[in-house]
């Protein structure tokens, strides 16, 4: 019972998202289709990419919820620049270190601040959305050169690049959250962060790092997509939090810190993603998708509790 | 003694596993009324499992419980709590931001209509508190409290409830020598006042003091019950670790007096916690630092460590160490910090990982963690403290208290330090692993490593230290070495500032 249980919790998203996959293939045509998981692996790489790093920063033990601005505002940035200079090289510079820089300010406010991580995020939110409008001047923005659409769009060995820089990104973000000593500090500091500072952890350092690549993946996430609508847009938009913060809280990584991995976030991207595809596969109606989902959501949050309390 | 005793509860044939672990079994065991009894055994032998599953907290796996002669199940604490069984847990039910009435009321407030009547909740505590003796200030917040006067807060609620039957897990382990025996008396009184206790401690002197009857238990099994009078501190040894200990405190050679000190200290002050600190530690000494609890004996530690900020001079091996934690480490210290919960371990996180991670560094290559000699080398210094564990990838909380307190003490002596912080290193640790602890330490002494060692209980610094400062009110008040170090001259001292 007892090892069935830790079992459950331990590989339960896995068991639950294969037993999706295998259902689908068997009950619905044109799921299992070689189009069909292009198309899935395409449209998730931005999910992927910021979720891997927001299952970092939530092990470490804040919240953030900036991503969302993150993702509408650097694409902006990037644009303004290809537009001013015609390089994409340097708007992809310029695009990144603008999120790094919000990130920076993020983790300024988290550990100089010592502002609740959730409430600085919610924040700086509204400063990154309003920056968006501000370098866009309230307006749509496109591409000059036929370029900008090549960096998410090109087909290498069938796959869209857009996938290829999220398989890489996952699997770094995966080695440096396992195999180093920083990932080690990432667990430590959210786990206990008077224990991991008392033990020579420079537990700001670590969050601020954590803060800046989350923000960095995020703008990477936001030139992708901006690259797949060969435009960008500012907006209030926070529905790319959204989606990411699912993908880590289905996945059981637990938002009281200290726990959780790179590779239960990645199973619930394609779990999330595998139910909204089959549910357009048999069209269903979109409001009866979200019902659904939230009830998905509910329940991993109370698995996830409920694991808690026994084991606390 | 009283002698009206009868049977409370009675385990017949109990067990419990964690998963593959079997904590328990087979135990049959009566409590009784007006009687205090006491648990004793190596750590993990399962005492505190016991306990809790008498108050709920874990539900049996095998064998029955019964109250009043009728088998009970509970499901949860709340259950047990209903039929007047409780556990006095250190600190982890109260409300620290709220004041002694609300926690001694919570959920048994008098009420009016659909709402609290403030003044006879009032004057119902306050019947409580004269009832049995005890008072404290009903506005105080409990979170100012001392330790002591939090437990009686957590035995008066107890009491508040109509409990028949109380736990205490280890009472002393966090308390300062000069309140044991007030703890004692209380845990007498309410014997005397026909409840039923049951004592854990690894404190033998306070068993054989306070307790009626004895259980002795080992690797979860029932050795032997039997009425305290028949037992002395020797069956006792004896009895919980299976072989008879020689003398205690091991031999430590004295300090070479003419070398070089490893820590020299001058005028280190934080205002307002301590001021004036100076002295040094040569290599292969013991240094004891003595005092109250609260005179600043833990935040020169921590000073030390760089975990506080403090103005003065911190010299390792004669250089000026640097101002940050990591730097201090890597100079060579290492701490064993007071609170294991607090300020040591990572509870949901493996064993491995707790013991590891201040040495990470080291195990580190251009290839990220090198993980195989991570393991080698947790292994080894685990092994050293004669540590219980089923495996290196468990959580740090599937151990026992005293195992727990194990991993501090590994991860502190892994990185071979040249100065041991080691600020109560035995707090919950049993008779035969503080022999070995006391062992290492000592090692670490021969070969030259120097240790700064407090703890609260006075045996211990006598035991070991070759030299103690004394400290009151954040001020070192008095030196005490070779024959002037007497007991008596210690807790002189230790009053003398107050
Ligand atoms: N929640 C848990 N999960 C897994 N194993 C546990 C859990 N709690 C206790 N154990 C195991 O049960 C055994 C008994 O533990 P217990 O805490 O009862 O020991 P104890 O006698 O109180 O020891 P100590 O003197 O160190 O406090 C140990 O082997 C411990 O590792
Ligand atoms: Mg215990």
């Amino acid at each position: 019972m007892q090892t069935a249980i830790t079992f459950a919790r331990t590989y339960g998203i896995l068991v639950v998202t294969l037993l999706l996959f295998c259902l689908l293939t068997l009950t619905t045509d044109g799921f299992l289709s070689e189009r069909n998981m292009r198309n899935i692996l395409d449209q998730q790489s931005g999910v992927l990419i910021a979720a891997s790093f927001m299952t970092m920063a939530i092990i470490a033990g804040n919240f953030d919820i900036s991503v969302g601005a993150v993702y509408v505002a650097t694409p902006l940035v990037a644009l303004l620049v290809e537009n001013a200079t015609g390089s994409i090289p340097l708007a992809l510079v310029a695009g990144l270190a603008a999120g790094a820089v919000m990130g920076g300010i993020n983790g300024f406010a988290v550990t100089r601040l010592k502002v609740n991580s959730f409430i600085a995020t919610l924040a700086t939110s509204f400063m990154f959305f309003g920056a968006g409008y501000l370098v866009s001047d309230r307006s749509i923005m496109r591409p000059e050169g036929e370029g900008w659409r090549a960096l998410a769009r090109t087909r290498v060995f069938e796959l869209t690049t857009a996938t290829w820089i999220a398989l890489i990104v996952v699997i770094l973000a995966g080695i440096l959250l396992t195999r180093t000593r920083f990932g080690r500090n990432v667990y430590a500091t959210g786990a206990n962060r008077e224990a991991a500072r008392l033990a020579g952890v420079n537990v700001d350092r670590v969050q601020m790092i954590t803060f800046v690549l989350l923000a960095g993946s995020a703008a990477l996430a936001g030139i992708l997509g901006s690259s797949r609508a060969i435009s960008a847009q500012p907006s209030d938009d926070f529905s790319f939090i959204f989606a990411v913060l699912t993908a880590v809280i289905v996945g059981g990584t637990s938002i009281a810190g200290g726990s959780g991995a790179i590779w239960r976030t990645v199973t619930a991207v394609f779990f999330l993603a595998f139910l909204s595809n089959g549910f357009n596969l048999h069209q269903i109606d979109p409001i009866w998708q979200r019902l659904i989902e939230g009830f998905v959501i509910l329940v991993a949050v109370s698995i996830d509790a409920a694991s808690q309390r026994r084991s606390g | 003694m009283a002698s009206d005793a009868e049977t409370l509860l009675t385990l017949s044939g109990v067990g419990k596993s964690f998963g593959g672990t079997v904590a328990l079994q087979g135990i049959d065991l009566a409590v009784q009324t007006g009687r205090v009894h006491a648990f004793v055994g190596e750590n993990g032998a399962g005492k505190s499992t016991l306990g809790k599953l008498i108050v709920g907290v874990h539900e049996p796996s095998a064998g029955a419980i019964t109250l009043d002669n009728t088998p009970v199940h509970f499901a949860s604490p709340a259950q047990a709590l209903e039929r007047g069984l409780v556990a006095i847990s250190q600190e982890l039910s109260l409300m620290p931001q709220r004041s002694v009435l609300d926690n001694i009321a919570l959920g048994r407030e008098m009420t009016r209509g659909p709402f609290v009547d403030d003044r006879a909740t009032r004057a119902h505590v306050q019947a409580l508190m004269d009832r049995h003796d005890m008072q404290i200030a009903l506005d105080a917040r409990v979170g100012d409290l001392s330790v002591v006067e939090r437990q009686k807060v957590e035995i008066l609620r107890a009491l508040g409830r109509d409990a028949r039957l109380i736990v205490f897990d280890e009472p002393t382990a966090r308390l300062p020598s000069d309140q044991v025996a007030p703890l004692l008396a209380l845990v007498r009184s309410l014997a005397a006042a026909g409840k039923a206790v049951i004592y854990v401690s690894h404190f033998l002197d306070e068993i054989l003091e306070v307790s009626d009857t004895v259980t002795i238990l080992r690797n979860g099994e029932h050795i032997r019950t039997g009425p305290t009078a028949r037992e002395t501190r020797e069956t006792l040894v004896e009895g919980v670790t299976g072989r008879v200990l020689g003398d205690q405190y091991p031999d430590i050679a004295p300090p070479d007096r003419a070398a070089a000190p490893v820590l020299s200290v001058t005028g280190l002050a934080r205002r307002g916690v301590f001021s004036d600190v100076s002295f040094d530690i040569r290599p292969g000494e013991v240094l004891g630092l003595a005092g109250l609890v609260g005179s600043g004996r833990s935040e020169i530690a921590r000073a030390i460590l760089g975990a506080d900020p403090a103005e003065g001079d911190i010299r390792l091996n004669g250089a000026l160490a640097g101002a940050s934690i990591a730097d201090r480490l890597a100079g060579g210290i290492a701490m064993i910090p007071e609170s294991r919960r607090d300020d040591g371990l990572m509870m949901g996180r493996p064993i491995f990982e707790n013991v590891a991670l201040p040495h990470l560094r080291q195990l580190s290559g251009a290839l990220g963690l090198n993980r195989r000699q991570e393991r080698d080398e947790v292994t080894r210094a685990c092994a050293a403290t004669e540590m219980k564990y089923a495996a290196l990838d468990d959580p740090a909380e599937a151990l026992s208290g005293g195992n727990q307190q194990k991993i501090l003490f590994a991860r502190a002596a892994m990185g071979d330090p040249v100065l041991l912080i080691a600020d109560e290193p035995t707090r919950g640790v049993d008779v035969g692993a503080k022999q070995s602890i006391y062992n290492q330490i000592a090692t670490l002494a021969a070969s030259g490593k120097a240790v700064l060692l407090i703890s609260s209980e006075i045996e211990e610094i006598m035991g070991l230290c070759h030299r103690v400062l004394v400290v009151s009110r954040g001020r070192i008040v008095g030196e005490l070495a070779d024959t002037a170090l007497t007991e008596n001259a210690l807790m002189t001292a230790a009053f003398s500032g107050t």
